[in-house]
Order: C-alpha cells, then sequence, then structure tokens
C-alpha cells in the first residue's frame, strides 16, 4: 500500500494538522493578528468540510471523492481501529460546521487580541479529535479521540489566562472531565475483560459472547456515567453550565455547539451494536444477554430514563435563569436530551431524527452564542433585561436571535420543527414505551416555547429602562444605553448569516440534508448486521 | 492467571478507584485532586493488564499496548492539569478549589 492511498482518506484530519502546526509556527514567528492567524484556521476548516462533503456524494463534488468507493460503509473484517461510514462523514460535516461558524466569528475579535494563535491553534486542534471520533470504530482510539478534543477545549476556556471567572470555569470543566475520563476507561476496561477485544466491529459481531457477564453491565455502566458527562445528561450537567458561562463566550459557542457532540456520537457507536443486536435475534434467545439480563432493553429504559430527566430539568432550569448565557446553556443540555432520545429507541429512522436535531443544533445554539459574543462586545450586560429594546434597535440581530430561538423552540419552517418532527415520529413509530418518550419531548418542547418567547418579547416590545445619572437620579425621559456605531464586524456577520441562512433553508426544503442523513443511518444500523 | 487471582486483582483496583473517587470528593486542593485522579485512572490502567496477562496471546498483547498508551495519556492530562493550576495561582494566589465562587453552581 502507497503512501497517498494510505493517507488519502485522512485528508480532512491532515489539513487540520497542517493548520494546527502552521498556526503555532506563526506564533513562534511573531505572526499574530487575529485576521492572518484565523485566515489559516477558516481555510484549513473549510477545504476539510469540502473534502467531507464530497466524500458523503453530493453531486457536484464527487470529483474530490478521497476515499475510494468500496472502503465507504464496507463490511469490515478484522478488528480495524478506524472505519468509513457515511454516518461518521455526516458528524464530521456538523463537526466541521461548527468549528468554521466559531473560527469564522472569532475573526471579528480585536486585531491585536492577546493569545489568537493559542486560541485558533487550540481550536483546531480540538475539530481534529472531533474528526477522529466520527472515524472511531475501537474503544479505546475511540476513548483516546475524544481526550484529544478534551484537553483542548480545557485550555480553549483558560487561553485568556487573566480572566479568573474562566479560569474558574477550565479548573471545574478539568475536574469533571477528568473524573469522567477516568470512569470511562474503567468502563472499557471492563469490557475488555470480558470479551478479551476493544473493537467495537468485534463486538457487534459476536453478538457479545463475553467471558464474565458481570463485567459487560458494570462496563457499559461506567461508559454511560463517563460519557453522560460529555453530554451533559443529567444528573450529570451541572459542571456545563458554570463551564459555559465563565468560558468567552466564543469559545461557549464551540462547546455547546461542537464539542458536546462528541459525547452524543459516542453513545451512538458504543450502545447501538447490544440495541440492535437484542432486536435482530427478538424471536430466538437475544445473543446479548447476560446473565439473567438481557442487555439491550437494560440500556435502552436507562437511556430513555436519563433522556427525558434530561430535557425535563434542563427546561425548567432554563425556564429559571436571569442570564442570557445561562438560560442558553440550560436549553442546550435539554436539547441534549432531545437527542438521547434517538439512541435509546435505536431505529433508523430513529436515528437520522437524532442526527438531524444534532445538525440542527449546530446552527441554533453555535449561531445563539455567537450573537450574544458579538452583542456582549457592545457592552450590553449579562441579563437577559439587559436585551430589551435590542430587536427595534439593531433589526438584523434581531431577526437573526429571534430566528435562532423559534428553530430552538421547534416552530414549523425552521430546521428545528424538521428535526424534531422526524424524531418524534421515529419514536412514535417504534411503539412500546417509545411513545411515551415522544410524549415527553413534545410536552418539553411546549414548555421550552416559554423561556424563548420571554425573550422575543423583552427584546421586541420593552422598552430599555431609563439611564441612572451619575447622581444616582433617573434621568428625564427614557435614554436608552448608548450602543457602539460599529456592527458586529464582517467575520462575525457572516457566521450568523450563514447560520439564519441555513436554519430557514433546511427547514423550508429539508429534503437533500434529510436524505442524506436517513441514508446514512439506514447504513449505519445495517452495518452489525 | 486463574480466575481466583483474577477476581482478587480486579478486587484490588475497584479498591483504588473507590480511593481515587473519595479524594476527588473529599479534597480541596487541586494538587490533591490531581493525585486523587491518578489514582483512580491508574486502577484503570492496572486492570488493562490484569486482564492482558488473563487473555494471553494476540488479545493480551492489545491489553498490554493499551496499557502503555493510557500511561502516556495520563501524563498529558496531569500536565494540562498543572498549567491550569499554575495560571489560577499566579491570578489568585490560592489553590485552594473551594474558594473558586465566583460562578454560582
Amino acid at each position: 500500500m502507497d503512501l497517498s492511498s494510505f493517507a488519502g482518506p485522512f485528508l480532512p484530519e491532515i489539513l487540520l494538522l497542517a493548520g494546527t502546526l502552521l498556526v503555532f509556527l506563526f506564533d513562534v514567528l511573531g505572526v499574530r493578528t487575529t485576521e492572518r492567524v484565523g485566515a489559516v484556521a477558516v481555510g484549513a476548516t473549510a477545504l476539510a468540510l469540502l473534502f467531507v462533503v464530497a466524500d458523503l456524494g453530493f453531486a457536484p463534488l464527487t470529483f474530490l471523492r478521497t476515499i475510494p468507493a468500496g472502503q465507504l460503509d464496507a463490511a469490515a473484517s478484522g478488528t480495524p481501529l478506524y472505519a468509513f461510514t457515511s454516518l461518521g462523514l455526516v458528524f464530521q460535516a456538523i463537526f466541521l460546521l461548527a468549528t468554521l461558524l466559531v473560527s469564522l466569528a472569532s475573526l471579528s475579535r480585536p486585531s491585536r487580541d492577546r493569545g489568537a494563535p493559542i486560541f485558533f491553534g487550540l481550536l483546531q486542534l480540538a475539530a481534529l479529535g472531533m474528526l477522529l471520533v466520527a472515524l472511531a470504530s475501537d474503544l479505546i482510539f475511540l476513548l483516546l479521540a475524544i481526550e484529544v478534543t478534551s484537553i483542548a477545549t480545557y485550555l480553549l476556556v483558560a487561553y485568556t489566562r487573566h480572566d479568573s471567572r474562566s479560569l474558574e470555569a477550565a479548573m471545574k470543566m478539568y475536574i469533571i472531565g477528568a473524573l469522567s475520563t477516568t470512569l470511562s476507561f474503567f468502563g472499557a476496561s471492563l469490557l475488555y475483560g470480558a470479551y478479551q477485544t476493544t473493537s467495537l466491529l468485534a463486538i457487534a459481531r459476536d453478538g457479545g459472547a463475553a467471558g464474565f457477564p458481570v463485567l459487560v453491565l458494570l462496563g457499559y455502566g461506567f461508559l454511560i456515567v463517563g460519557l453522560a458527562f460529555k453530554a451533559t445528561l443529567v444528573p450529570f450537567h451541572a459542571w456545563a453550565v458554570d463551564a459555559y458561562d465563565g468560558a468567552p463566550t466564543d469559545v461557549t459557542a464551540f462547546l455547546a455547539g461542537g464539542s458536546k457532540k462528541v459525547g452524543l456520537f459516542a453513545f451512538f457507536l458504543i450502545f447501538l451494536a447490544p440495541i440492535l443486536f437484542v432486536r435482530a435475534a427478538a424471536p430466538g434467545g437475544s445473543p446479548f444477554t447476560s446473565g439473567a439480563v438481557a442487555l439491550g432493553p437494560v440500556l435502552q429504559i436507562t437511556l430513555s430514563v436519563l433522556a427525558v430527566g434530561t430535557m425535563t430539568l434542563g427546561n425548567v432550569l432554563a425556564l429559571l435563569q436571569k442570564e442570557m448565557k445561562r438560560m442558553l446553556a440550560y436549553s442546550s443540555i435539554s436539547q441534549a436530551g432531545y437527542m438521547l432520545i434517538g439512541i435509546a429507541v435505536g431505529t433508523a429512522p430513529a436515528l437520522a431524527g437524532a442526527t438531524l436535531q444534532i445538525f440542527a443544533h449546530v446552527f441554533m445554539k453555535t449561531g445563539a452564542f455567537l450573537l450574544v459574543a458579538g452583542v456582549t462586545a457592545w457592552g450590553v450586560g449579562p441579563l437577559i433585561d439587559d436585551w430589551k429594546g435590542l430587536g427595534t434597535r439593531r433589526p438584523f440581530v434581531g431577526v437573526a436571535f429571534a430566528l435562532m430561538l423559534l428553530s430552538l423552540a421547534g416552530v414549523p419552517l425552521t430546521v428545528g420543527f424538521v428535526s424534531k418532527f422526524v424524531l418524534f415520529s421515529a419514536a412514535v413509530q417504534a411503539q412500546g414505551y417509545f411513545v411515551w418518550l415522544a410524549v415527553a419531548g413534545l410536552l418539553n418542547s411546549a414548555l421550552s416555547v416559554f423561556y424563548y418567547a420571554r425573550v422575543l418579547r423583552v427584546m421586541y416590545f420593552e422598552e430599555p429602562a431609563a439611564r441612572a445619572t451619575p447622581t444616582g437620579a433617573v434621568a428625564g425621559g427614557s435614554e436608552p444605553p448608548v450602543l457602539p456605531a460599529g456592527g458586529l464586524g464582517y467575520g462575525r456577520a457572516t457566521a450568523i448569516l450563514l447560520a439564519v441562512v441555513l436554519i430557514v433553508a433546511v427547514g423550508v426544503y429539508p429534503q437533500p440534508v434529510l436524505g442524506a442523513i436517513q441514508a446514512a443511518a439506514t447504513h449505519f444500523v445495517n452495518l452489525g448486521a | 492467571m486463574t480466575d481466583l487471582a483474577l477476581v482478587g486483582f480486579v478486587t484490588l483496583s475497584a479498591a483504588l478507584l473507590a480511593i481515587g473517587l473519595f479524594g476527588i470528593l473529599t479534597r480541596r486542593n487541586f494538587i490533591l485532586l490531581l493525585i486523587a485522579i491518578e489514582i483512580a485512572m491508574n486502577a484503570a490502567i492496572l486492570n488493562f493488564v490484569y486482564f492482558a496477562a488473563y487473555a494471553g496471546g494476540t488479545a493480551g498483547l492489545t491489553g498490554q499496548a493499551i496499557a502503555v498508551v493510557l500511561v502516556g495519556f495520563a501524563a498529558t492530562e496531569v500536565a494540562v492539569g498543572l498549567a491550569i493550576v499554575l495560571a489560577l495561582n499566579r491570578l489568585k494566589g490560592t489553590i485552594n478549589v473551594a474558594q473558586a465562587t465566583e460562578l454560582k453552581l
């Protein structure tokens, strides 16, 4: 095998690695302006995204394919560390889109911003880890790839080094992250003991004939807890709100829109095999039994409980928040609950729904945090009430933010509606107690409308409070706080515009994206069979 | 390795994990927290070593390789943790986790 045919399929990963090294090289050479290092990051990410989309087979780009046709979704033999699946490619595209939005928006930060090379370098490094996660077909490869992302994100949160709030957020995130990593690896070690292999493909193929059934249950249990921290599922969510709140807001956008999805995709990879095998073997004895307990149903019930708990508590706590970033953080937690429904149900349509929900969440939540970062830079305070009247005074920002929130709430003609519709109808089709998952999801969507609508009301229908004069007396009339003349900056405006266009475009005409995701999910489900 | 010996070894690593988790939950000094995290991490690494010895053959080699990689990984993680401690200490003059209260929990 010559080098180019081996390295070819890894072109997106190689591009990001080259981008990372180039940015750090720039730093050493003294080229540190935001525009220059940012351009490298945007370029590398955009190119990588182009190749991933080409590999997915979108017609005008097929000449750029780097993965040979036979290698995609191939029934793998042996115990490879990685496999090219179309669902993995879809997730690579999602991760790269999130990275692209964040790096585009960060171009608008002050040119002399200290630490710009560190920020863009680590951002690409984290994206590299995410791409590797999407390729993994081995438990240890998967966990180590997650760690590449995690370690880069701990440093991203703390990169300013002079903001005590960011450092505190990084510290909390680090402690919880290290704890969850330890639990995940402990679970993986138990599974290795039971199966004598760490290959997820091998485990799926053999139907999980385990030497020690107890180790299997314990191993999957530790993995659920470890990965639930990463995916911010209730009751393992508390760190996330503090980390999202304290981190620089552009980094928060990346955490909520990008790196959190890594944990969810790990759920796809690890827990689908046992769930699917139980279904395939339903008439006869299930091969995935562990002692007296069939593993698949136990996992499905556990994930269902986690899903309902996550979306309910996330929504209720979001309702109580007064600060914009914390409200969005809790809303992000509740969205993770919706996504988990797809894995608990475990059918191809449900997986497609969850994937589309994750896809949608990138534009809605990353876009929203990027917008908040821009508005905060104008001097608007952290409270939701500080946004009074912003919708009428800054129409572009108002409309964009309103569309993102409406999409998060699941209003028709936005991508948030399409994804929830696909997801909940798949849960209903699956029958059994999954119908109740759909009901819980619908009730939660209705609940979430309250706190999104409150923001809209504040933005459009409330007048800014009268500004207090230095003497403490209220100035006559209602003089609003002064907004600076400048806009969001070209980079940030482009990123937000891109997010809004995709929210509406996919919402109105979902077929191309939805079709690709559904095909990928079907391939993925058939891999183990 | 006999089954009985394996059970004994796995019990040992379970105890290590418990000690590590207890430390993570009770310690307030960041350095001690890092040590507790390391103890818990070593429980997982030791597990890979036992199971590798139990499996033998090619399957065993996988476990040994993983154990070595994880030792390297654990060192990386601690390096990042220490970097955060240093920055925190420079800024606030304390490495006590309990005094980090600017973000409400």
